[in-house]
């Protein structure tokens, strides 16, 4: 799905930022990245979604050769992944339906095939009841609900949350990344970054840790499920440190929503339409 | 690009127009000034070329005949005429003549006391020169034949004629490519700010995979609508100053109606001018819109990830 070869990546004003990384990532995994400030973990993530080309190195993501793919070639590209924004990045003047029929509308689809979709998309982040709300009527957990349903709302096969609960509580961090949890376990191959401590170690998935520039800890899933992290365990450490520990929360009703969401999943065949 | 996509596309358009109204209006209010001044250059460099088409074909003399000539010395008169090389051809105009075309173009005037012996007017011969360049040289030559009493020749007010005539088309031309150049960057600044407005939006756009195509033509159908109604403004007024407030009174006031009759307030001229201004306007809104986007679109080539 994603494959990163000896990447190296150095900015026009000499700033070195990835070095020979190597990187794989399967279809269907769900990975943290994790970094401090200035680690490179944008620049990975720009590398991603093509904003960047390496000054060496191949990044393969979807089948697509990044640096072979022309110009006009990129928003198709671009339309085979959903990202999700720290910042939500939701257009003021939309509505809730509007802002995720948006994405729709960008892939040429018709009114019809919007009417029928956002709904969906909508009822499984739990927001089916607040389509005519606009942003700034929502809190911030819900804006980021409606940033993810537009990610989603394309079926892309994979999806990259660039630090999705930095500007909510930790309550709701907790509803987002259950969500994600949710998603990839119908088989998108989930990309996170993230600072938050907590929530790498509660989710016990793939961790790869970012610093300098280079790749200097990659925790398999089974490896964080039952032993502290060992190497690199130091920066790791140090990494996550950084963050203030937040009490987890009590159970929530997102639980009620993952399972209508389980259950019409289910019943559509497997399939997102 | 799909035709349902089209449709969303262009009341996008209209949508920018709405949200931005306040900038959306002054820059149609300074793309009318524009195209009004360039429209009152064409009108004046019209009027001018009409006024002074007769201008064009002075290459005609009329020679007058003295008061006391008889009808052999005019019949020699013209033959002379005739044979002078650089002569095209030659017409008689009879002093009775004469005086009916003075009557018709001043028709409050009798001139009844002026009929048969009285009429003070001269037989002539009307010259037409083959090369305006030996125009000099024949009239001299004409002036060395018996009774010729004078002639008439406007070259010389004609070239000064023709000077203006080409000094106001150079100048209305300057000053219309100059208009239509500060119309294109009012039209390009105003997009600006609409694009800048929308930034958020065209980030998400360009993030969940719209193409430039699909970013570009909100903002050139926005571009075009100013254009068109800057346009459609302008004829208007420029028709209802032009056609109401100055033609009008011009032809009220006494020996300049006639020559109003030939001031251009006709159909084929201003069909040119709301074709003109409407075409204008919508391409320099498609033009100006266009640079804006495609020079934001190059700047800006990334999603923005940080």
């Amino acid at each position: 799905m994603i494959e990163f070869r000896g990447v190296h990546k150095t900015y026009d004003n000499g700033t070195k930022a990835l070095r020979d990384v190597n990187i794989n990532i399967e279809k269907g995994e769900f990975v943290f990245i994790v970094g401090s400030s200035g680690a490179g973990k944008s620049t990975f993530l720009k590398l991603i979604m093509r904003e960047e080309v390496p000054n060496a190195g191949e990044v393969i993501v979807n089948g697509y050769k990044l640096s072979k793919l022309k110009r006009r070639e990129i928003p198709y590209f671009r339309r085979t992944m959903g990202i999700v924004f720290q910042d939500f990045r939701l257009i003021p003047t939309m509505n809730v339906f509007d802002n995720v029929a948006f994405a729709m509308r960008v892939t040429g689809a018709s009114k019809r095939e919007v009417r029928k979709r956002v709904p969906y998309i909508l009822g499984l982040v739990g927001l089916q009841n607040k389509a005519r709300c606009f942003p700034q009527e929502l809190s911030g957990g819900e804006q980021q609900r409606v940033s993810l349903a537009r990610a989603l709302v394309n079926n892309p096969s994979l999806i990259i949350a660039d630090e999705p609960t930095g500007n909510i509580d930790p309550e709701m961090s907790y509803e987002i990344m259950e969500l994600l949890t949710e998603i990839n376990r119908r088989g998108t191959t989930i990309l996170v970054v993230t600072h938050e401590h907590d929530l790498v170690q509660a989710f016990k998935r793939r961790v790869i840790v970012i610093d300098g520039g280079t790749v200097v800890s990659d925790v398999p899933q089974e490896d964080n499920a039952e032993t502290p992290p060992t190497a690199g365990s130091d920066v790791v450490s140090d990494v996550l440190d950084t963050i203030q520990e937040t009490a987890a929360p009590e159970t929530d009703p997102v639980d009620a929503v993952l399972a209508d969401f389980a259950s019409d999943y289910k019943a559509n065949g497997g399939d997102a339409q | 690009m799909k035709l349902s996509s089209l449709g969303y596309l262009i009341k996008e358009g209209f949508r920018n127009i709405k949200q931005n109204s306040f900038m959306s209006i002054a820059s149609v209010l300074v793309l009318v000034s524009c195209l009004l001044l360039s429209g009152a250059a064409y009108l004046v460099f019209v009027n001018v070329e009409y006024g002074f088409e007769w201008a064009y074909d002075q290459n005609i003399a009329i020679v007058w005949a003295t008061e006391d000539v008889d009808e052999a010395q005019l019949t020699t008169l013209g033959d002379q005429l005739r044979s002078l090389n650089n002569v095209g051809s030659v017409e008689f105009i009879s002093k009775e003549q004469v005086l009916q075309d003075y009557t018709n173009q001043i028709p409050e005037a009798t001139f009844e006391s002026l009929q048969g012996e009285n009429n003070p007017m001269l037989d002539a011969y009307k010259v037409t020169f083959v090369d305006l360049n030996l125009a000099t040289q024949t009239l001299d030559q004409i002036r060395t034949f018996e009774n010729v009493d004078d002639i008439s020749y406007y070259a010389d007010v004609a070239q000064v004629l023709v000077s203006i005539r080409n000094a106001v088309m150079k100048i209305g031309g300057c000053i219309i490519a100059m208009l239509l150049f500060v119309s294109l960057f009012i039209i390009s600044n105003t997009i600006k700010l609409t694009v800048y407005s929308r930034r958020l939006e065209i980030g998400i756009m360009k993030s969940v995979g719209a193409t430039k195509a699909f970013i570009r033509l909100p903002f050139m159908v926005e571009g075009m609508v100013l254009g068109f109604c800057a346009g459609s403004l302008a004829f208007g007024i420029l028709y209802f100053v032009y056609a109401r407030l100055i033609t009008v009174p011009i032809g009220q006031i006494q020996f300049v109606s006639m020559s109003v009759e030939g001031m251009l307030a006709t159909f084929p001229v201003w069909a040119e001018l709301l074709v003109g201004f409407l075409l204008i306007g919508t391409l320099t809104g498609m033009i100006g819109s266009g640079i804006s986007i495609g020079r934001y679109l190059k700047e800006e080539s990334g999603v923005s990830v940080d």
